[in-house]
């Protein structure tokens, strides 16, 4: 897969680093600012309230 | 290179050209390669879930209450006055935390508090206010990430200060118990008389609630705190002895 897209970049091998290195970061920040921010209400690590009415639920105490 | 060369013309026999030898893969060969290389991308990704969890979402919601904060000490710089709660109603003091000040405001909506303040309950059980008769002022605040305002919870011990600050009062409480560990379904807690706290009467009441065990929600931690004395705010916004030193 990694191996595929390397040989499909263009360039020398310095260039594909630099478009390599680009698209990592590109990865990277569409994680930290969409990704992540969509999948953590879904995930039970950052429920701080009590609340009796739901089961387990992400939006506790809304 | 030169034994990958010789590897594959020892096991492809077929006499392809030179330029096509290199992708002649066994099909189960790419499958297995592929599912490596994203079970490689699985855990980085994870990875760097924790990283955005546990510092990248601090960063965010420091900033965030720094700016709100701000927001409400510029409404507060003509002096003490008239309560004014618009855009939240004052700043949490917890020395023995270690963590500033915490805006509070309304709600515990994980929207609000993922701003890094804290929130005043509105449901299952509605919190009173500082300045009311009676009643429980109960608040919930992150452990981690998103500021983790009350990340330290564990440190406060009974008889340790936790005072509210809003624009025109001190409102100084005694830390009288603390349960480490309760169902996330135990809304007793929070109740205006929180009888679970060994208390019987009516009075004016703290509680703090936030996860525990550390980096995770599986329980919750609560903080009990009854109302000591208040002390005006003065012109230059003298801190009461509790903060000081």
């Amino acid at each position: 897969m990694y191996g595929w897209i390397w040989r499909h970049l263009p360039g020398n091998a310095w260039v594909r680093s630099i478009i390599a290195l680009a698209l990592i970061l590109a990865v990277v920040y569409a994680l930290f600012q969409y990704v992540f921010p969509w999948a953590e209400p879904l995930l039970p690590f950052g429920d701080v309230t009590v609340d009796g009415a739901s089961a387990g639920g992400a939006g506790a105490g809304q | 290179m030169a034994a990958r060369t010789e590897h594959d013309e020892r096991t492809d026999t077929s006499a392809s050209p030179p330029p096509a030898r290199r992708r002649v893969r066994h099909p189960v060969a790419t499958a297995v390669s592929v599912f490596g290389e994203l079970l490689i991308t699985a855990g980085l990704v994870l990875a760097l879930f924790v990283v955005y969890s546990l510092w990248w979402t601090n960063v965010l919601a420091d900033r965030e209450a720094d700016r709100q904060g701000d927001t409400v000490r510029s409404k507060w710089a003509d002096g003490p006055g008239a309560l004014d709660t618009k855009d939240g109603i004052g700043f949490l003091h917890a020395p023995a935390m270690k963590n500033g000040e915490v805006l509070v405001k309304k709600g515990t909506d994980p929207k609000n508090l993922n701003n890094g303040i804290a929130g005043y309950y509105t449901d299952p059980v509605e919190s009173a206010l500082p300045w009311d008769d009676e009643g429980n002022f109960t608040l919930a605040a992150h452990r981690d990430g998103h500021g983790a305002k009350f990340h330290n919870i564990h440190k406060l011990k009974n008889g340790d200060p936790v005072v509210f600050e809003t624009k025109d009062t001190w409102y100084v409480y005694k830390v009288y118990k603390t349960l480490p560990e309760t169902s996330k379904f135990n809304v007793d807690v929070i109740q205006p008389v929180p009888e679970e706290s060994g208390v019987k009467k009516p009075g004016r009441y703290i509680t703090l609630t936030t996860c525990t065990p550390v980096y995770t929600s599986k329980y919750r931690y609560i903080v009990w705190g009854e109302l000591e004395r208040t002390e005006k705010v003065d012109k230059d916004r003298t801190k009461p002895v509790e903060l000081l030193g």
